[in-house]
């Protein structure tokens, strides 16, 4: 009990300093681009370090080296999504699973209303729904993530313990998105679906979630 | 035994005057023994097809031809073909079942397996049943018998009905006890056969009417005869085909009171075997008390019972969480800053809500008066530029 009120007054407190992170972070890049539009030159946003990667074809007909990349992102079924790091190799892996996955470049709401929604913890080699910071601390509380807000944080923002904090989390399981898709087999550059869809993986996860 | 709609004693009632109990006699014990309509079902289907007649089709039907097989080199499919010449048969294929006037695939024999065995205790199992189920009143209903007015199921009345002869007679008596209503029904819905029994001699159908069981025939029969629906039956060979037809229990029975106390003879009870069919004992329920819930909470089971061992949580039971962007409950216990943070937006809108008036109205006030201030430098304007040309004309003409 007594520990509950700390992890909690702990959260008031995080999720305070992190809404306040993330409005500095919007409103600097705001800056920079305009002070760069002044100069007469160009800013060249920083490139984006996380991707949610959703799988949008079944199980059959799939070659094996996708087979296995696919697994060890954790995408096991259709309609199921990650997030990942991106560097050079997780791209590379990336490119050769384009023609099913759809992936993107999320923003701090998509984040949030994954894990808050969606999200499942992996407890004991079990996928139990998050419905308390408890859940949490309890696995986390070592890389000093005690609460859903920090958990948001060090995804999104992809800090040090990210792959602890990604692999606390299930793969979402989404539903098929509402309205559907144009054609699967096809990139999204080509009118289609898969493949990467940068600030468009926001809309589309709406439709799933 | 079973715990059903017992009546231990049955009222007798007469044959014409008055509706009204004139003796009471007790229930024999076939009434309540047990109802199993499989058992009823079996013996049924069985008995069933006990009066069929052997049909067949004939030994020799399209046996006969000499047809051979032409072989193969021929550009034809080798069944046997009709030998000859100078006729449209010549050629034609035979003997096989795909072919045109050709034996069939399997052709019945006489000798099929007609008429079924079942063992004599099942037999009388199903007839056991099929009486007490004429007893029951929801039974009787559910197999369409009209059975609204009648004074009583199951149905006695005095032993004078056994001594009518008209068939007259015999339709007051139905009139008059109630049971007229079923024989309306019967010959009401009489309709020719659908099917081709209509022109093989079962041009028509007609439904099942009261049954009236006797135990001498004085006349009854030939009074009963003619009426549409009723049949008749000795008490001594009651035939499971016509107290359950179509193997559904609950026939409208009408019994003669010396009938129905010989059915306490014919079929014996528990206790006492019958006595015209030898060793016999009414068979006896699966369950004595049907109601379970009762034996459950009763003292006799409770006491033995060990105690509820306590749930364990241990295998995944789902947790079930609303969604914390419906239930703001849900939402504070994972992000207990939710409430501050929807309250600083809110703030925020309208700050900027506010600022964003501001702007928008000075801006609007700046340009009305740029509007205003431009039209009267256009007015002067305008009157400068005929002045102009008034003294460039006078300056021509000199």
């Amino acid at each position: 009990m007594k520990l509950l009120k700390e992890i909690q007054s702990k959260a008031f407190k995080r999720a305070e300093k992190y809404e306040k992170e993330y409005l500095d972070q919007e409103q600097k890049l705001v800056e920079l681009k305009q002070k760069a539009l002044k100069e007469g030159s160009f800013y060249r946003e920083p490139e984006p370090k996380l991707a949610f990667i959703i799988r949008i074809r079944g199980i059959v007909g799939v070659p094996p080296k996708p087979r296995k990349i696919l697994q060890l992102l954790r995408l096991r079924r259709i309609y199921s999504g990650v997030f990942i790091r991106l560097n050079k190799s997780s791209l590379r892996m990336l490119h050769f699973i384009d023609p099913y996955v759809t992936w993107g470049y999320p923003d701090v709401e998509t984040v949030r209303a994954l894990i808050y929604k969606r999200g499942h913890a992996r407890v004991n080699h079990q996928r139990k729904i998050i419905d308390s910071n408890e859940m949490i601390y309890d696995k986390l509380q070592k890389y000093d993530i005690v609460c859903m807000e920090d958990l948001v944080h060090e995804i999104y923002t992809v800090g040090k313990n990210f792959k602890h904090a990604n692999s606390f989390l299930w793969a979402f399981k989404l539903k098929p998105p509402v309205g559907g898709f144009s054609t699967v087999k096809k990139s999204f550059v080509n009118k289609g679906e898969h493949g990467n869809r940068e600030q468009y993986i926001n809309t589309l996860v709406k439709k799933m979630i | 035994m079973t715990t059903q709609q017992l009546r231990p004693i049955v009222s007798v009632f007469p044959i014409k005057g008055k509706v009204k109990t004139i003796k009471q006699v007790p229930l024999p014990s076939v009434f309540s023994a047990p109802i199993r309509p499989d058992v009823v079902r079996f013996v049924h289907t069985n008995m069933a097809k006990n009066n069929r007649q052997a049909h067949a089709v004939s030994t020799t039907a399209g046996e006969q031809t000499s047809a051979t097989s032409w072989g193969t080199g021929r550009a034809v499919a080798r069944i046997p073909r009709v030998k000859g010449s100078g006729t449209g048969r010549s050629g034609q294929a035979a003997f096989g079942n795909m072919c045109r006037g050709g034996r069939m695939y399997a052709p019945k024999k006489v000798w099929r397996k007609w008429h079924r065995k079942i063992n004599t205790n099942q037999k009388r199992y199903a007839v056991c049943s099929a009486i007490a189920a004429t007893a029951v009143t929801p039974l009787v209903m559910s197999r369409g018998h009209r059975v609204n007015k009648l004074p009583e199921l199951p149905l006695v009345v005095s032993d004078q009905l056994q001594s009518l002869t008209k068939t007259r007679q015999a339709v007051k008596f139905l009139k008059f006890i109630g049971a007229y209503r079923d024989v309306e029904k019967v010959i009401r819905t009489k309709k020719t056969r659908v099917g081709q029994g209509k022109y093989r001699n079962r041009r028509h159908v007609l439904r099942k009417g009261p049954m009236v069981v006797y135990a001498r025939n004085l006349g009854i029969k030939k009074a009963f005869r003619n009426i549409p629906g009723v049949e008749t039956a000795s008490v001594y060979t009651l035939n499971l085909l016509k107290l359950a037809p179509g193997s559904q229990m609950g026939r409208f029975i009408i019994w003669t009171e010396s009938a129905f106390k010989l059915l306490e003879d014919i079929y014996g009870s528990w206790e006492k075997p019958s006595k015209f069919k030898s060793g016999f004992y009414l068979p006896r329920p699966v369950m004595v008390n049907t109601d379970v819930e009762r034996i459950i909470k009763s003292d006799q089971v409770q006491t033995v019972l060990r105690n509820r061992r306590p749930r364990s949580r241990k295998y995944g039971k789902k947790i079930q969480r609303a969604d914390p962007y419906e239930d703001m409950s849900v939402m504070l216990k994972l992000n207990p800053y939710y409430k501050t943070k929807l309250q600083k937006q809110k703030e925020l809108e309208e700050k900027n809500k506010e600022e964003r008036k501001e702007i928008v109205d000075k801006s609007r006030k700046e340009y009305e008066d740029w509007l205003y201030f431009s039209e009267e430098e256009e007015e002067e304007e305008e009157e400068g530029s005929d002045e102009d040309r008034e003294i460039e004309v006078l300056s021509d003409e000199n």
